[in-house]
């Protein structure tokens, strides 16, 4: 498995970096989202184009019930647009039946909650079995565990673990099944200054070590410091995409 | 193990208070099933090897005499007739050494050598006859045990009024006696009915039938088997002029009637129980499951969005029904055959097999596995689909607020203000946790409708009894007589020690015809002042019996098609063979199956003979002494053919009964009291369990947990209540179902409710209610209550 993983770590690392002809790991065309309640339809979502390039840390921001989470659970696969395009190498999100998104689900996608969706149930080294067993080419859950600094926490059950280290738990589960992009929603929503910028630093290791892709969303706008490609989004729709040439590490940010 | 299945395992864990008391209701079903069915598969096949092993006769007829070489040119060759045996079958009196009663039995004749016969028996102890002719017997072995009497032992019977001296040479059972009763009796008495087997040359010789029979017993070829109506009549018509008293299938034969009746109820009982127990666990577990449902929606939202797919998210949900199902399945299993082994315990008793065990019937117990687990995933069903629908982006949204939709009385203001707050959330709970309310309102329907019934049962036998003895037989002793005698029989009897009454009866045994109807039975003639036998209708009211003409019951009538004033043709079996034609008078509702009555006087007249005696009927001193004395006298009267003494009969019927009644009182009571119990600790532990935030506010305002317990209390009451006012009407109509069905030719049990048990069913419903009460009691007062209001839900 370290024969493996060196190897896509290779990988990674030549595309990470401002290198903007390489092909984007996901390309959004014209893409809506109506939801129908009733006879009510609300448009969360219309026209976003956007791309997500490979190995880098996007952070999308915008206030509070500007479709975020919409575009991220479209992102994800767990919600499928109304309008539009998802284009994730040469496969349409927006046309894959329920079986192929739970695959790409399965092998592409780690999600982290804003507020954790850890099984209560299970300790945190179960919680993030629960992942890894499900891809081939998966993480030992150990390592992915010692990886978010938790290694000695790998029996506990989550209602014995803070919210930071809950959240370090998901973010292990979300690394554990070795997916292309890492989609992160309100990762620090409910964490406090000092724990929400070790998640952060976390996770912008794991863009910078192993070359992962992260998407942010967040009503925070402080954090988009941290980002290769800001993204503001307003009401629905792409205000405006910018890569950031004065990155700040996790560290430096506060809010 | 799978992190999903570890996970499965804390989850049922943390629920584990519902689910035990939903195992209880599982366990109850899979048990009844489990014992139910493997008792009824024991015993069907041991009857089964039984009858082939000992070659039950399918047919049986009795008549007064016919030559040996008659029969065999009469049926020697008919159709349908694989084979017959004839015999030598009587009621006698016993007389044993050191027992002061005589006892009665049956003679029954058997080939003085051991043979494939048909009606065969099995020796239990000793042997068979050494010789065709020597005053040797085999005794039934239930009578045998009963008196203590085994190979050697000496006995005395009046065979044909002269007393004769038997050795006992062994002890026998016969399919044909499975269950055997004496005359009147319902229950086997086997320290005072027995049956003695004789050698077939000397039997004859005792009751003058050289080279003749009164009795033939017969097996059916394949065909004829099964609808055997037209060769028995046949033979009947064959046969007339030799007397024949009385034709007898298989099928009304009376051990194998006692024992397919019984064997018949428990399968129905193996389908209607167990269905009604699993019917309530599916429904309560769907509401559990919905609970659980709505508990892990975030869970099961997240799984998805992790990339389990939805056939890994039914197999694990379904698998928290599985495993309720398969653990009381395999519970349920066990208890079910230790339980099949009190049944064929108490079986034993009464049933005399060769062998009778409590087998362990493997399908059964995997078919009870089987039923358990799939109602128990049918009943998680619903909330997996719920889970199954949820998309996972949904899922991971805040829950919509819960609809405070106003119930129905709040709309009348005035009527709801009349409500304090907790009645008011009683009131909201019920209404708006539709499922749930409707699931506990169904176990309590059906707990209190069984409890009705087994009540119901137990009024009915009581009254059953009451109504025989107190009303019908009224005597203390019934005698028949060997032959028709005259009125110096009645004087006699009357002379002897302590005998205060004595009442003439004259059975004449016939066929009646009407037409193309046909039934045999007998008429009986009761003297015009008889107080012993006394007709009476099911409203116990007494009939007189007309002084022309014949009274019939209800049953009797409606088979031969007659009514009051038609007429009905007459062939006495005894006395002369021509036929007579009587009025019918009158006709009664009555218990008694198929009877019909006459006056004393004229039916002698209409016989052509005066003061024809066949039995009489005695009411005598009661003091032990003098009954002591009185039996003495009656052992010597030769001319006795069967004493029924019905003041013993009654109490031990009413031991019998009682002690029956107790187990299925105390049975059916813990399966009741399962079914509240366990529906009400469910809904309550999930209700307890969703306003966990409500109640935390109330301790947080200062409420004890005494007066929040009072809520839950007050919902569970008037669940409940509306069960039993469901149930009560419901149990009465199962009751009502079961008594028709039940009522047969042969047996007809009044229906009785006594206001008693409507009144003791309803405060059992309340007792489970208050016992059910303090465990969720415990559970409130345990809730921590701070975390509660702290956490997010
Ligand atoms: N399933 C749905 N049905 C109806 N409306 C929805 C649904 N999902 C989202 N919405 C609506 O779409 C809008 C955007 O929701 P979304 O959750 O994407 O916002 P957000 O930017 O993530 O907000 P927040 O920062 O508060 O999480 C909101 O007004 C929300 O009510
Ligand atoms: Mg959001």
């Amino acid at each position: 498995m370290s024969e493996a993983d060196s190897q896509t770590e290779s990988e990674q690392t030549a595309t990470a970096g401002p290198a903007r002809d390489a092909a984007p790991l996901l390309r959004l065309r014209n893409v809506g989202r109506t939801f129908h309640t009733g006879d009510v339809a609300v448009t969360v979502l219309r026209d976003v184009n956007l791309e997500v390039p490979r190995g880098q840390i996007m952070v999308i921001v915008g206030p509070s019930g500007s479709g975020k989470s919409t575009l991220l659970n479209i992102i994800g696969g767990i919600d499928s647009p109304s309008t539009g395009e998802v284009w994730f190498g040469d496969r349409d999100l927006a046309r894959l039946n329920d079986a192929a998104l739970t695959r790409y689900r399965r092998e592409s996608v780690g999600f982290v909650f804003q507020f954790y969706n850890l099984v209560p149930t299970l300790t945190a080294l179960e919680n993030v079995v629960v992942s890894s067993q499900l891809s081939d080419n998966a993480m030992d859950p150990a390592e992915a565990l010692k990886m978010v600094g938790l290694e000695h926490r790998t029996h506990h059950f989550p209602s014995q673990l803070s919210g930071g280290e809950q959240q370090r738990v998901a973010i292990a589960r979300a690394i554990a099944g070795n997916p292309e992009i890492l989609l992160c929603d309100e990762p620090t929503g409910a964490l406090d200054l000092e724990t929400g910028r070790n998640v952060l630093e976390l996770l912008d290791r794991l863009n910078r070590d192993f070359g992962r892709t992260v998407l942010i969303i967040t009503h925070n706008s402080a954090i988009a410091a941290m980002a290769h490609q800001q993204v503001r989004i307003g009401s629905g729709t792409i205000a405006e995409a910018k890569a950031n040439p004065r990155r700040v590490s996790a560290g430096e940010i506060s809010w | 193990m799978n992190v999903l299945d570890r996970k499965l395992l804390r989850d049922l864990a943390a629920a584990r208070g519902m689910l035990l008391a939903l195992l209880c209701i599982i366990v109850v079903g899979v048990l009844c099933f489990v014992s139910m069915a493997s008792v009824y598969l024991n015993l069907e096949q041991s009857r089964q090897r039984y009858y082939a092993q000992t070659r039950m006769a399918d047919f049986e007829i009795s008549l007064r005499k016919v030559p040996l070489q008659d029969l065999s040119e009469l049926l020697g060759d008919l159709r349908g007739v694989a084979e017959y045996r004839p015999r030598v079958v009587f009621e006698v009196t016993a007389d044993l050494p050191g027992v002061e009663r005589p006892l009665t039995g049956q003679v029954v004749s058997l080939p003085g050598h051991p043979g494939p016969v048909v009606n065969d028996i099995l020796i239990r102890r000793g042997g068979y006859f050494t010789d065709d002719r020597r005053a040797e017997v085999i005794l039934h072995d239930a009578f045998a045990r009963a008196r203590n009497l085994g190979p050697g032992d000496r006995l005395r019977l009046i065979l044909n009024e002269r007393i004769h001296e038997l050795t006992v040479v062994g002890t026998a059972i016969s399919a044909e006696f499975v269950y055997l009763l004496g005359p009147g009796g319902l229950i086997p008495d086997n320290e005072n009915y027995g049956v003695f087997y004789l050698p077939e040359q000397f039997a004859r010789e005792a009751f003058d039938l050289e080279g003749a029979a009164n009795n033939i017993v017969g097996r059916l070829t394949g065909e004829y088997r099964e609808r055997p109506d037209a060769v028995l009549d046949r033979i009947e018509q064959i046969l007339e002029p030799y007397g024949v008293a009385a034709v007898t299938p298989l099928a009304r034969q009376q051990s194998h009637w006692f024992l397919m009746s019984e064997i018949d109820g428990l399968k129905v009982s193996v389908v209607f129980v167990p269905t009604l127990f699993l019917a309530v666990a599916v429904v309560l577990l769907n509401v559990l499951m919905t609970r659980i449902a709505e508990q892990q929606r975030t869970v099961a939202g997240t799984l998805k969005a992790l990339g389990y797919s939805n056939r890994a998210l039914f197999s694990h949900y379904v698998r928290f029904g599985a495993a309720v199902g398969v653990a009381g399945g395999l519970i349920g299993a066990v208890l079910g055959w230790l339980s099949a082994g009190g049944m064929v315990e108490m079986y034993t008793q009464y049933y005399e097999f060769p062998e009778l065990a409590n087998r362990p019937q493997v399908l059964v117990m995997v078919f009870g596995l089987g039923l358990s687990v799939v109602f128990s995933i049918a009943g998680t069903l619903n909330g997996v689909r719920k889970i199954l629908r949820l998309s996972p982006a949904e899922s991971m949204r805040p829950r919509p607020p819960e609809q405070g939709r106003r119930v129905l009385l709040e709309r009348w203001q005035w009527a709801w203000r009349q409500f304090d707050f907790r009645w008011q959330m009683v009131l909201r709970g019920i209404t708006r946790n539709r499922m749930r309310t409707a699931s506990g309102v169904f176990a309590a329907t059906v707990g209190s409708a069984l409890m009705l019934l087994m009540f119901h049962m137990r009024d009915s036998m009581n009254e059953m009894v009451e109504f025989q003895f107190d009303q019908l037989l009224i005597s203390d002793f019934d005698l028949t007589f060997r032959n028709v005698e005259d009125e110096g029989a009645v004087l006699e009897v009357r002379r002897m020690p302590g005998v205060d009454r004595v009442e003439p009866l004259f059975n004449v045994g016939c066929t009646f015809h009407n037409g193309h109807h046909r039934k045999k039975g007998g008429i009986t003639g009761l003297m015009r002042n008889a107080r012993l036998t006394v007709p009476r209708d099911v409203a116990g009211n007494a009939i007189a019996v007309p002084r022309v003409g014949l009274l019939l019951t209800r049953l009797l009538a409606e088979e031969l098609d007659v009514l009051p004033g038609d007429v009905l043709i007459v062939e006495p079996v005894r006395g002369r063979q021509d036929r007579l034609v009587f009025p019918v008078s009158a006709i009664i509702d009555s218990y008694l199956g198929m009877a019909a009555y006459a006056d004393y006087d004229w039916l002698n007249h209409q016989l052509s003979e005066a003061g024809a005696v066949t039995g009489v009927q005695l009411k005598v001193d009661r003091r032990p002494e003098v009954v002591r004395e009185f039996y003495r006298e009656l052992k010597q009267l030769p001319a006795i053919q069967a004493v029924s003494a019905i003041r013993e009969n009654r109490k031990q019927l009413e031991e019998v009964l009682i002690e029956q009644m107790m187990v299925s009182v105390v049975v059916v009571t813990l399966f009741a009291g399962a079914l509240f119990f366990g529906s009400i600790l469910n809904s309550s532990l999930i209700s307890l369990a969703e306003r966990n935030q409500e109640i935390a506010t109330f301790r947080v305002l200062g409420y004890t947990s005494r007066e929040v317990g009072q809520i839950f209390l007050r919902e569970s009451l008037c669940i409940n209540l509306l069960g039993m006012a469901c149930g009560l009407p419901a149990g009465y109509g199962l009751c009502l179902l079961i008594n028709r069905a039940y009522s047969t030719e042969l047996f007809r049990l009044p229906f009785v409710i006594q206001p008693a048990s409507w009144v003791v069913t309803a405060l059992l419903g309340l007792g489970f209610t208050l016992l059910a009460q303090w465990p969720v009691k415990r559970a409130i007062a345990r809730q921590n209550w701070q975390e509660a209001l702290n956490a997010r839900e």
